[in-house]
């Protein structure tokens, strides 16, 4: 079973004027489930085609297992590769497609009865193998793809947005189905997704890739409780951005001040100096909230905009007194329903919160997704 | 309500105007030589079947030069194939420098004139001054015949040149809009780039390679120009009814047509049917079948590897022996007979002889050039008119698609059975609506113009999503011929202009028909075959370099309105 390792890697498109991938480097360790996120554009697919062969890279190297691989055509690397479109071959129907490796590879035909029986089954589609691709629907056709990416024995999966283009109830459904696949053979898996709730909920670890560049990798619980970039407070999962300075630091706690002199306590993270232009996230399920002017920790007071009723839980908009907005989602069916207009006060447990330099180029330009 | 009935009236009346243009001046033409013979059965069964001075000799030779033409035109075909494949392949697949112009030499062949063609071909294989002049003479004999394959080599230069672009440009076209994602899913799940060429992308694109194959076998088929110059002592089907109406044997030179035309409607109703079925399915079995193990396998690897580049030269060097050579020659060829014949070195094998001499050709040319502009311009110009709203019609009406079908049915018929079946529905023996001439020659081109000119912007037409905006502007308030005029022409606009080139240009080149409708208003083309016949070749080369020239011209026009 392979690792997959990437030294600086880096990848151009028309003539150098794009670039792609920019200085990657990367380990993606035996037997993980590893995802590779960010917004589109940010070089995520394109480095996953850099892993399978599909496209050279400039510069850098790539080793599957302890093979180097950087010049070898995707043919001879034995890996198993999920489009997004699925790309099952349509002059073939969904046996000839999943046994399409095996017979590739020459393999004797009792063999490649066997494994095309054990993958078909195993994605409970035995029954449809004369189906043609086009008489499925999109769950069976993914299941297809993913059968026929397995078939030929690879040990490295590469999906590149799976589930893309399925509802969101089955899409939901096949991600667990594939980590228990990925899990029950031991293969390694590395998932392209823009979508960090599907990555979240199906990672060992994720790599958060923008423009180009690896800027976080670690654990979903990582990565959403201590992000490192303001980018990443804001991708995975949700952040309120309050700016302010630091009056005074002691210990792992930071006074922050706010906007209009109000006064909070949060984590210190990397802040060394006091006076210090800063960022401080706080995510909208981190705040507790209450009707009128209470006594809670690191406690605001401001008045509720709006109501959002989304099924599972309750969205606030409120209006601090400084006139900063903010955002606190709360579970619908735990607590009292607050309505427009209510006056409250919000507050949230400083380890729950993230400081930041306020970064040189602006908070709007710092979270762009393009 | 008024005003909606007005508009269903005037919507009556459009349908059957148009219905009526197409019926006299496509239909009817293409079909009346079916009927024709129909009806003179026992005229045409004595002079075929039972002529009392010969017997069935017509008939033995319309066979013997059917088979002929149909085994040139198979093979032409397989040659196409063996080159075309890698070549659309390559231009699919790969950014290189000088791309662009390899396409245009690619569609040279389709808008070039091929009677002029013919005198290029001819001149480089078997003049002094052309490959010959290697070894000081000619490659070879003008009646070369090619063993094995047993035809003769020039014609099958000829139509291999004229016609692999047929399958070049489809191909490519499929093979563009193919997904890349088959390629690569094939390539991850371990197939070498030949193993996924014989696996996946072959049989996705064989109804490509279907309908660019009938449009190759159609033209070489048909071809007359070019053949008649190379021709030597062999005689294709096509020629012969050229032939056999100058000696006036109507009824076998209409037989002969007859079959021409039910074999050219049968052939393109049988793949029609055959591409119906969906791309891909067809081939199903066969990719199936192929399977021929660990060895195969082994052997596509390996070429796929360090040989690749060998299929990319071979088929690059197919276009530039067929192609580009003969082109460089007529046009190097007309400086060195410029003021001397090369071989004699005498005055009188000269152009300047043969054009401002005795012969005076230059008067007869310039005379030729006037009649093929006119004819031309004329019969573009009303088959555009028949053919934009025929669109709407084929597009609109649920029966469309018959009208469709066809209206294929002259593209792909030999010219000159279309030619024949004019001469006889209008001409003195039919109608009588008009003597062999200026106006009998407008009359034949028009009925393959209007689908010439149609096909591209039906093409148009469906990539462009028109009806949707059509209702956009219903939505908006315009009315039916409000969204026509600001909608959907200006949208077809294109398309329409490629047709409208690509039917000038044929026009502009056509022979086979022109021959048997022109009386003594000669077009160029015809000129140019009628120039080799009295051996004035000066003459026909320089007449040949100017066609080709003007080829060019009609070429960069339609390339810059194809290309966006």
């Amino acid at each position: 079973m392979p690792d997959v390792k990437l030294t600086n890697v880096t990848k151009t498109f028309a003539k150098g004027r794009i670039l792609a991938v920019d200085q990657v480097s990367l380990h993606v360790h035996n037997e993980e489930y590893f995802s590779l996120i960010g917004p589109s554009g940010c070089g995520k697919t394109t480095t996953l085609r850099l892993i399978a062969g599909l496209v050279e890279p400039d510069e850098g190297e790539i080793y599957i297992g302890k093979r180097l691989v950087t010049r070898l055509p995707p043919e001879d690397r034995d890996i198993g590769y999920v489009f997004q479109q699925y790309a099952l071959f349509p002059n073939m129907d969904v046996w000839d497609n999943v046994t399409y490796g095996p017979t590739i590879k020459a393999w004797k035909e009792e063999k490649r009865e066997k494994i095309g029986r054990e993958m078909l089954q195993m994605v409970r589609l035995y029954e449809r193998a004369d189906a043609i691709p086009k008489e499925l629907s999109g769950g069976m056709m993914q299941r297809v793809a993913l059968s026929r990416a397995l078939a030929a024995g690879a040990e490295l999966l590469l999906l590149d947005e799976p589930l893309g283009a399925l509802d969101a109830k089955i899409r939901n459904e096949l991600r667990y189905e594939i980590r228990r696949l990925v899990k029950d053979l031991g293969l390694t898996a590395i998932h392209v997704t823009h979508d960090q709730a599907e990555a979240m909920a199906v990672s060992d670890r994720i790599a958060v890739m923008r423009k180009g560049r690896i800027i976080q990798v670690g654990t979903p619980y990582e990565l959403y409780m201590n992000p490192q970039e303001i980018f990443i407070a804001n991708f995975i999962g949700e952040s309120n951005f309050l700016e302010g300075s630091v009056v005074d630091l002691k210990g792992d706690t930071a006074s922050v001040r706010l906007r209009r002199d109000l006064e909070v306590k949060s984590k210190r993270n990397e802040i060394s100096r006091k006076n210090e232009r800063i960022v401080l996230a706080v995510r909208p399920e981190a705040f507790e909230i209450a009707k009128g002017r209470r006594k809670l920790e690191n406690g605001l007071s401001g008045a509720i905009e709006k109501v959002r009723f989304e099924g599972t839980d309750i969205r606030y908009e409120i209006r601090l007194a400084n006139d900063d907005s903010i955002v606190v989602v709360r579970p619908s069916l735990g607590g009292e329903w607050l309505e427009d207009g209510d006056e409250v006060t919000v507050g949230f447990p400083p380890e729950k919160s993230c400081l930041f330099l306020y970064p040189s180029k602006g908070l709007r330009a710092e979270l762009e997704l393009e | 309500m008024q005003l909606v009935n007005n508009r269903r009236l005037i919507a009556k009346i459009f349908i059957v105007a148009v219905l009526a243009s197409l019926g006299i001046f496509v239909l009817l033409p293409t079909f009346y030589l079916i009927s024709f013979t129909l009806t003179r059965w026992p005229e045409v069964y004595t002079d075929v079947f039972a002529n009392p001075l010969i017997g069935d000799a017509n008939w033995h030779q319309i066979l013997r030069y059917l088979a002929f033409s149909l085994r040139l035109s198979f093979i032409a075909v397989i040659f196409d194939f063996l080159f075309g494949i890698p070549l659309a392949y390559f231009l699919a697949r790969k950014q290189f420098f000088g791309k662009s112009i390899l396409e245009d030499i690619i569609t040279l062949s389709l808008v070039i004139p091929t009677s002029g063609f013919g005198v290029a071909t001819l001149l480089t294989w078997t003049g002094i001054s052309g490959l010959g002049a290697i070894i000081g003479r000619g490659i070879v004999e003008d009646s070369f015949v090619v063993p094995i394959i047993n035809v003769p080599l020039l014609m099958l230069l000829v139509h291999v040149a004229l016609t692999f672009p047929y399958i070049v440009r489809t191909l490519q076209g499929k093979l563009e809009d193919m997904e890349p994602a088959f390629e690569e899913a094939s390539r991850t799940l371990g197939a070498s780039a030949l193993t996924t060429f014989r696996k996946v992308i072959f049989p996705l694109s064989v109804p490509a390679l279907f309908s660019g194959g009938v449009l190759a076998f159609a033209r070489s088929l048909g071809e007359t120009g070019a053949t008649m110059v190379v021709a030597s002592i062999h005689t294709t089907a096509p020629m012969a009814i050229v032939r056999w109406v100058s000696e006036f044997k109507l009824a076998t030179a209409s037989f002969l047509g007859f079959l021409l035309i039910i074999t050219a409607t049968i052939v393109i109703l049988l793949v029609d049917f055959l591409l119906r079925r969906d791309g891909g399915f067809t081939p199903l079995k066969f990719s199936v079948n192929l399977r021929i193990g660990d060895k195969v396998l082994k052997l596509e690897k390996a070429l796929s590897g360090k040989a690749r580049w060998f299929k990319d030269a071979v088929s690059l060097a197919a276009v530039v022996i067929v192609v580009i050579l003969p082109i460089i020659v007529v046009l190097a060829s007309v400086g060195t007979y410029w003021s001397v014949d090369p071989d004699t070195g005498k005055f009188q094998g000269s152009v300047l002889y043969q054009l401002f001499g005795p012969p005076n050709y230059f008067d007869t040319l310039m005379k030729a050039t006037m009649t093929s502009i006119f004819v031309a311009i004329i019969s573009t110009y009303i088959a555009a008119c028949i053919a934009i709203p025929s669109v709407y019609l084929i597009k609109r009406y649920r029966n469309g698609k018959i009208l469709r079908y066809l209206l294929r049915v002259p593209l792909v018929v030999p010219s000159s059975a279309l030619g024949l079946s004019v001469l006889l529905l209008w001409g003195p023996s039919g109608l009588n609506l008009s003597t062999p001439g200026i106006w009998l020659i407008i009359l034949t081109h028009i009925v393959f113009s209007v689908p010439v000119v149609m096909e591209p912007t039906i093409a148009a037409y469906e990539g462009s999503d028109v009806l949707r905006f059509e209702g956009v502007a219903r939505t908006l308030g315009a009315t039916p011929y409000d969204a026509i005029e600001t909608v959907s022409l200006p949208m077809l606009k294109r398309g329409i202009l490629a047709g409208v080139i690509l039917s000038f240009t044929r026009s502009l080149g056509e022979t086979g028909a022109t021959f048997l409708v022109m009386g003594s208003d000669v077009t160029v083309p015809p000129l140019v075959v009628n120039m080799v016949e009295s051996r004035a070749i000066p003459a026909a080369l320089f007449a040949s370099a100017y066609l080709i020239a003007l080829s060019l011209v009609l070429l960069l026009l339609f390339r810059v309105v194809t290309r966006r």
